[in-house]
């Protein structure tokens, strides 16, 4: 004879776990795809995540704080992850990236603002956002596209609310600074290919 | 509409003390845009940004950079997670013990492989597969709680825990012999993996290393609101060594321990045991190795 879950608390367990945790999946998946090289690492990492959050369920408290919980032990893997690959982002001149953006911010120059802001607006920032030191970005993805509040990201990164407000506020500098980099790395390659065409091409 | 800033900036001569003021304002505000864009500021702050913005471009500027940003990664669309992918999660999970207590969740860091060794190596482990057998079979509300077993026996009678507690009433009356710094140091020093635990208001104040009856150990010291604690990681096999510690992992999971105002939690992970140290309610020690097994 079926048991129903009322009378199994192995069953209700497990009926509170896809109540509480799997209406996240969509949204965690999205955070490690970000933060993955294939899509079939990112799903390793929410896999794992899930069995991890289903084994230490029973440490939940507060169910309200499933969410935060659970990107919480995602990025826990996600960083064991790269420690076991050996991973590392590539690095980035960050002093170079602020002072893209301070040149953007800085400048009288309307229509270069209004361009770059207007970049803003497609794959460039998908670009800019693996572009970043993972700290930062983490956290204005955490704010920006996740919709967390200051004080729930500086629980899951294990923060406090200071350098999450410093790292969201750096972040989205450095992404708007490697924006600007991209344009006038794509302005140069233009300007060399239109001096080689003038030269009769390469030879 | 002038700009205060950009009068201040083309001016060769020094500027005015109410001048330099205004610049240095402007240094501080500029750094809390983000969380102005955010409406993550108390109320005076918003109202000091609010004046500012009036007369600085280059905040305006930077502000719009803020909201143009949030704006974009907002919309963001969200993966979709397949049917196939939800339905191998939900193996992966059926596949997985019940969630009775967070040792098991540490078991689960490890590598299959590894952790199968590691069972195979471990007789004691017999005794735990079978609490775990009898706990799902009883149906029981209790196993979905952490348990925990009290050392039966006096500290000093399990000569690793009275070892690291002498050596935690050494450390705690003077300065403390490292610095966070240094932990890379212990790493290298040390043949097992050393990893901080991490916990809501633990902080890590000190690495070092030293011997715990001839065995190498890996000291961490951290502060946990104003109380010291310390933990000591040793090699599995001497951790296990005694008796009374396999009896009370296999059985609880957890051990717990008092020596005087001194409480004491240890637990095994995947190649290390830990033994954590303060003058602390055991509740405190506990809550720490339940955030460890959920990380």
């Amino acid at each position: 004879m079926a048991t129903s879950p009322a009378a199994d608390p192995a069953a209700e367990l497990r009926t509170r776990f896809e109540a509480v945790v799997m209406p996240h999946l969509d949204r965690l998946l999205a955070f490690a795809i970000r933060r993955t090289d294939s899509v079939a690492d990112a799903e390793d990492a929410v896999q794992e995540a899930c069995v991890r959050a289903w084994l230490g369920f029973a440490d939940l408290r507060d169910e309200a704080n499933a969410r935060p919980w659970f990107y919480r032990i995602l990025r826990t893997v996600l960083s064991d992850m790269r420690e076991k690959s050996g991973r590392r982002q590539q690095l980035v001149y960050i002093t170079r990236l602020e002072d893209a953006h301070d040149e953007l911010v800085g400048g009288e120059h309307d229509a270069l603002f209004s361009e770059v802001v207007a970049r803003l607006d497609g794959e460039a920032v998908h670009r800019g956002l693996r572009s970043i030191p993972e700290d930062f970005a983490a956290a204005v993805e955490l704010h920006d596209i996740d919709g967390f509040k200051y004080v729930e990201i500086a629980e899951i990164v294990g923060v406090p609310i200071g350098t999450v407000m410093s790292r969201i506020a750096r972040g989205r500098k450095l992404l708007a600074g490697a924006i600007m980099a991209e344009r006038g790395a794509a302005a140069s390659e233009a300007r060399s290919a239109e001096r080689r065409t003038a030269h009769g091409g390469p030879r | 509409m002038s700009d205060d800033r950009s009068s201040i900036a083309n001016r060769a001569v020094s500027p005015s003390p109410e001048e330099a003021a205004r610049e240095s304002r402007h240094e501080v505000l500029r750094e809390l845009l983000g969380a102005y864009a955010d409406r993550e500021l108390p109320p005076e702050t918003v109202a000091q940004i609010d004046a500012h913005l009036v007369g600085c471009a280059e905040c305006r500027r930077s502000l719009e950079v803020h909201h143009a940003l949030r704006a974009r990664l907002a919309v963001e669309p969200p993966a979709a997670a397949s049917p196939a992918f939800r339905a191998r999660i939900s193996a992966a999970i059926d596949a997985a013990p019940l969630p009775a207590a967070p040792r098991i969740a540490a078991n689960a860091r490890l590598a299959p492989e590894s952790r199968m060794l590691w069972l195979v190596a471990s007789g004691w482990v017999v005794a735990m597969i079978l609490a775990l057998v009898l706990a799902v079979t009883s149906g029981s509300a209790s196993r979905f709680t952490p348990s925990t077993r009290a050392l039966a026996a006096p500290v000093h009678d399990v000569p690793l825990l009275g070892a690291v507690v002498d050596d935690y009433a050494r450390v705690s009356r003077g300065d403390l012999p490292g610095r966070a710094r240094d932990l890379d140091a212990v790493r290298a020093a040390v043949s097992f993996p050393v990893e901080p635990l991490r916990a809501q208001n633990l902080r890590l104040l000190a690495a070092w290393t030293t011997d715990v009856r001839g065995e190498p150990a890996a000291v961490l010291a951290y502060r946990l609101d104003d109380r010291l604690l310390v933990q000591y990681l040793v090699a599995e096999d001497v951790f296990f060594q005694h008796p009374a510690i396999r009896a009370a992992i296999a059985d609880h999971h957890l051990l717990r321990a008092a020596d005087g105002d001194r409480t004491v939690v240890a637990w095994p992970d995947s190649s290390t045991g830990t033994v954590l140290v303060g003058n602390v309610p055991t509740e405190s020690l506990q809550s720490i190795w339940r955030s460890e097994s959920t990380r």
